[in-house]
């Protein structure tokens, strides 16, 4: 018996067309060639000529292969041959669809991996867009620059500028088409119409609002009679939002006459309502102001050249360069120190884009998100790209066939690609949803500072962004497997196994999780080194016992002018408070820990100074006697206040370890003399009276500067800080307390009313949102490593099934299996610990200004994301090496691979 | 191998498609039946080989005139037949208006049919 499909199978060459349809047509062939052979037998043809004839039926198979490959080739769709790319396009759009209808657990798992890396990319972006990338919202912002003035000696402090300064510099200044001055924000009290309301309030040059390009939306703006430093104006302008909160929005209230801090100001415009001043000193706080006054009025505008207490802002003319203009202001600044050596020498005068000012502080922290969210996105993508790679080791064969039926190999790429554009954009508009709901949970959770929620909001930019993210999605994890596939060998894929492609796209896909597990461990690094940060952030001391203990801020009535009614009042305000069941002791202070403000004085030492150098730089405070007893901080020497000292200018003084260290090294500087104020021959000497503790004023992460505290009586605050230590926990009585306070006086206002707790924690909360969220991503990259190293360490004991089957039944243990597939995944997640730990010694140095106590490249944050990347990546190898240990060697060894 | 008694290769080439969908248009039929047919009608003056049989049947299947389906009959083997489709009714059709009409002009200017 002749085996006819045999000898068709051994003579036809391969044929491109798929297996089944290659199937049939030799089935069909060996057919017409029995038949001829049966027919000759039966005609009496003797069995070698029966044999003859069949043969003869083909002859040259070669030529009748080529037909058939002919007649099999699918005719072009008459567009594509045209040239119709698009057409082509949506052809492979449309076939890829279908794929993904038909594989929906593959198309759920790659969309959701993309909308997951897509979404947090967006929301991020979003929110690093609004706080740190985009460009001012005024016109031409290029043009905007901040001017500052820093102590060449110390560049870490905050840059002020004096007002003689600021004048010298607006007249004298030739780049700038206008230089305007703005205030710190100040405080006033709103009486007079219903209830006494605390603004808050800037004092402003005239040509601010001009300068920034905006108008009033009622009204006027300032106008240049109201900076006459010589008449101060009592002109006003609101901000849209008080203006509809408290005055209903009433077209009528120009000219309408308003008590601030028991001085008349006339209303002469309303801003509009989108108008925001984006520089300092309202950049990175919260703060809304509530109204605008004119720098002619403000109370220190006539002061000394020494008093520096203005930010000032300039717009370039157009044409010049941002070092043209910090020439010239460096000049003038040189020029101002010869001219005034006693305040103005030590000084260097700066100019920076108000853009990198209102951004600066935040910059770091950003990039750094933005940076760690791009690699969590990469890592998405390169599991899509293995997911891929995975499904076309399956469709190899089609793939070549494709090619040997004459599809280009741009034409297989571009259905490859198409297929990674498809998924990406389903990704992206998945993605959307996944922004929404992420950016809506970043701006609950962020920092008031940090976010305004008003300023976030998904837009055209987000979505442009989007759409950059998802095109690369798509050539990312579009590109591995087109390529691979693209270069394969379409010949040996053609004819068997393809085991050639099969170890190509193990090759790659191992690539792609050695990448992984790098990337992964960069970021758990960059979430450990931010966790211990914080760690050792908390376990700072800030110099006082922030638990049970309240602060009130108020202000003096009108009816309490002289030093004496002041003190008289503040007293009857602690007796108040301490009748309180529960109250064991009240405080009073003028600037608070942790609230940002801040006032500094020049000190001269007995014995050190000489006449025409410039003093100490120290950090001056007011406090009543109990203030330190109440807030929990330490006497270190000598002794604290009491209620005898009084208005005596000479009166003692208590420093902070700090000064005591800085100014006596080595000595008791207790009894010691110094003078506070520039000129100092204006001043008297001052006796250090005793040493109290040191308190981070500025914040937990930044070191306490040298700090002077003077008694109450001699310098009664009109606004003071009231702190009150309880017994137990201080909520419940926070209301009482607040009415205490404004039961003392008419017109008493209370505002800030805080649990210390919660400022230390309001501290801290920009480095802990960072640190949630820089964990939160670093957990995502862990969980996508994972993912990928049981992806590929599963596909390579599918493939080794065979081997793995040989050799237990040579005799191998499971166990031995065991090894072996973990022995892959762990070479794997090894390499990649390498290659990532490498990276991560180059990239944490960039995260140095984020880090409190902890160096970049702390050991610690290294071993354990190391260790934690390790043990993760064991557990996803256990599954597949469980399986292998499962693997039948019968079953195994009959398959077919 | 692939010689015709009648010697208009060409000829046979442009007809080759004609007589396939001619011999179909009564009833199905497989490959070998075909190539049987082809030959005992035409006298084993058109012979055609089956080299050239099962591409064209392929080409004729892909252009969706023939339609070809694996069929087994009680004690016989299994068998591809193909069989005309609507689309192969008109191309034939079509085929027999051209070949008529060539006939025709090649009646007219050569007289050959009275020859």
């Amino acid at each position: 018996m002749h085996n006819w499909r045999a000898y068709v199978c051994r003579h036809l060459p391969p044929l491109a067309v798929g297996p089944e349809r290659e199937n049939a047509i030799v089935a069909e062939l060996a057919l017409q060639l029995e038949q001829a052979y049966s027919d000759s037998l039966a005609a009496g043809a003797p069995e070698a000529e029966a044999v003859a004839r069949a043969h003869n039926q083909f002859g040259d198979w070669a030529a009748p292969a080529r037909e058939i490959n002919a007649a099999e080739r699918p005719s072009e769709p008459r567009a594509e041959r045209t040239g119709g790319v698009l057409s082509g396009a949506a052809r492979d759009v449309r076939y890829t669809a279908r794929f993904l209808v038909r594989n929906p657990a593959f198309a759920a798992i790659a969309v959701a991996t993309l909308a997951f890396g897509i979404g947090g990319n967006t929301a991020i972006f979003t929110m690093v867009d609004a706080v740190a990338l985009r460009s001012l919202p005024y016109p031409q912002p290029g043009h905007l620059v901040a001017i500052e003035t820093r102590k060449a000696q110390q560049p870490e402090l905050e840059p002020w500028t004096s007002a003689l300064d600021f004048f010298d510099i607006r007249e004298q200044a030739s780049t700038f088409s206008s230089v305007a001055a703005i205030s710190p924000i100040w405080s006033k009290v709103l009486s007079g119409r219903g209830e006494a309301e605390r603004l808050e309030t800037l004092y402003v040059s005239a040509d601010l609002f001009s300068m920034l390009g905006v108008n009033a939306e009622l009204g006027r703006i300032f106008l240049p009679k109201e900076d006459n430093r010589t008449q101060a104006s009592n002109a006003v302008v609101l901000s849209h939002s008080l203006w509809l909160r408290r005055f209903g929005a009433d077209p009528n209230i120009l000219g309408a006459s308003l008590n601030l801090d028991n001085a008349a100001y006339t209303v002469i415009g309303v801003l509009p309502a989108n108008f925001r001043y984006a520089g300092e000193p309202v950049a990175g706080t919260s703060s809304e102001i509530d109204a605008w006054l004119p720098l002619s009025a403000n109370p220190i505008v006539s002061s000394i050249r020494g008093l520096r207490f203005l930010k000032v802002a300039g717009r370039m003319k157009p044409g010049v360069s941002l070092q043209q203009s910090q020439d010239e202001i460096g000049r003038i600044g040189t020029r101002l120190a010869e001219q005034f050596p006693d305040s103005n020498r030590g000084f260097v005068y700066e100019v920076q884009s108000l853009t990198a000012q209102v951004t600066g502080r935040f910059r770091v922290a950003m990039l750094l998100l933005l940076g760690t969210v791009g690699f969590v996105l990469l890592m998405a993508c390169a599991n899509v790209a293995n997911l891929l790679l995975a499904r076309a080791s399956a469709r190899q064969r089609e793939i070549s066939i494709r090619a040997a039926l004459g599809a280009s190999r741009l034409r297989l790429l571009r259905q490859l690609l198409t297929e990674g554009l498809v998924l990406a954009a389903a990704g992206a508009v998945a993605g959307l949803g996944v922004a929404y709901i992420g950016l809506r949970l970043l701006v609950q959770t962020a920092p008031a500072t940090l976010v305004r929620p008003a300023e976030v909001s998904l837009d055209g930019r987000a979505l442009l962004f989007t759409s950059a993210a998802a095109l690369a999605c798509a050539l990312f994890a579009g590109l591995p497997p087109a390529w691979r596939v693209v270069r394969a060998d379409i010949e040996s894929a053609l004819r068997g196994s393809g085991r050639v492609m099969l170890a190509g796209h193990h090759r790659l896909r191992s690539a792609l999780v050695v990448l992984q597990v790098a990337v992964a461990l960069v970021l758990l690094v960059g979430a450990g080194l931010l966790i211990r940060s914080f760690q050792r952030l908390l376990d700072i001391d800030p110099g006082f016992r922030p638990r049970n203990l309240i602060t009130i801020s108020t202000q003096m009535p009108s009816s309490a002018q002289t030093p004496e009614q002041r003190t008289a009042l503040l007293r009857t305000m602690r007796e108040e408070l301490a009748a309180i069941p529960g109250v064991q002791s009240v405080g009073a202070v003028s600037r608070l820990p942790l609230l940002g403000s801040n006032l500094c004085a020049w000190l001269f030492v007995e014995g050190k100074y000489v006449p025409g150098e410039p003093g100490y730089d120290v950090e001056y405070r007011v406090a009543s006697p109990n203030y330190f007893a109440t807030m929990g901080i330490p006497l270190r020497a000598g002794r604290l206040f009491d209620e005898h000292d009084d208005a005596n200018p000479s009166a003692g003084i208590l420093i902070n370890e700090t000064a005591a260290r800085k100014l006596w090294p080595g000595e008791d500087p207790v009894g010691k003399r110094v003078k506070l104020g520039t000129p100092p021959e204006r001043f008297p000497w001052i006796t250090v009276i005793g040493v109290v503790g040191d308190v981070r004023h500025a914040g937990l992460d930044t070191d306490p500067r040298p700090e002077v505290y003077r008694p109450y009586a001699l310098n009664p605050l009109s606004s003071p800080i009231l702190v009150i230590r309880t017994a137990m926990d201080p909520g419940p009585l926070i209301d009482v307390m607040s009415a205490k306070v404004r039961s003392v006086a008419a017109g008493v206002p209370v505002y800030n009313v805080f649990a210390m707790q919660a400022l230390v924690d309001r501290s801290t909360a920009q480095r802990r949102f960072v640190m949630l969220l820089m964990t939160g991503f670093a957990t995502a990259a862990l969980l996508l490593a994972g993912v990928g190293i049981y992806g590929t360490v599963s596909q390579a004991v599918v493939q080794r099934t065979q081997e793995i089957g040989l050799r237990m039944a040579l005799g191998a243990s499971p166990g031995a299996a065991l090894r072996l597939v973990f022995r892959q995944g762990i070479l794997l997640t090894g390499v990649g610990i390498a290659a990532g730990s490498l990276a991560a010694l180059g990239l944490t140095r960039l995260m140095r200004q984020m880090l409190v106590e902890v160096r970049p490249l702390d050991p610690v944050s290294f071993l354990a994301a190391a260790i934690a990347l390790g043990a993760f990546a064991a557990l996803a190898c256990y599954v597949p090496a469980l399986r292998a240990t499962r693997v039948d060697p019968l079953v195994a060894l009959r398959q077919d691979c | 191998m692939g010689h015709a008694d009648i010697g208009t290769r060409d000829l046979q080439k442009g007809s080759a498609e004609m007589i396939v969908l001619a011999l179909l248009e009564g009833r199905a039929r497989h490959g070998y039946e075909l190539a049987k047919l082809i030959e005992s009608q035409s006298e084993s003056k058109l012979q055609f080989h089956v080299a050239s049989l099962y591409p064209l049947l392929y080409r004729l299947e892909r252009k969706l005139l023939v339609e070809g389906r694996w069929v087994e009959k009680a004690g016989e083997r299994r068998r591809r037949f193909y069989r005309l489709t609507p689309a192969g009714r008109r191309a034939l059709a079509s085929h027999r208006r051209t070949w008529r009409e060539f006939v025709t002009v090649l009646n007219t200017l050569t007289g050959f049919s009275h020859a």
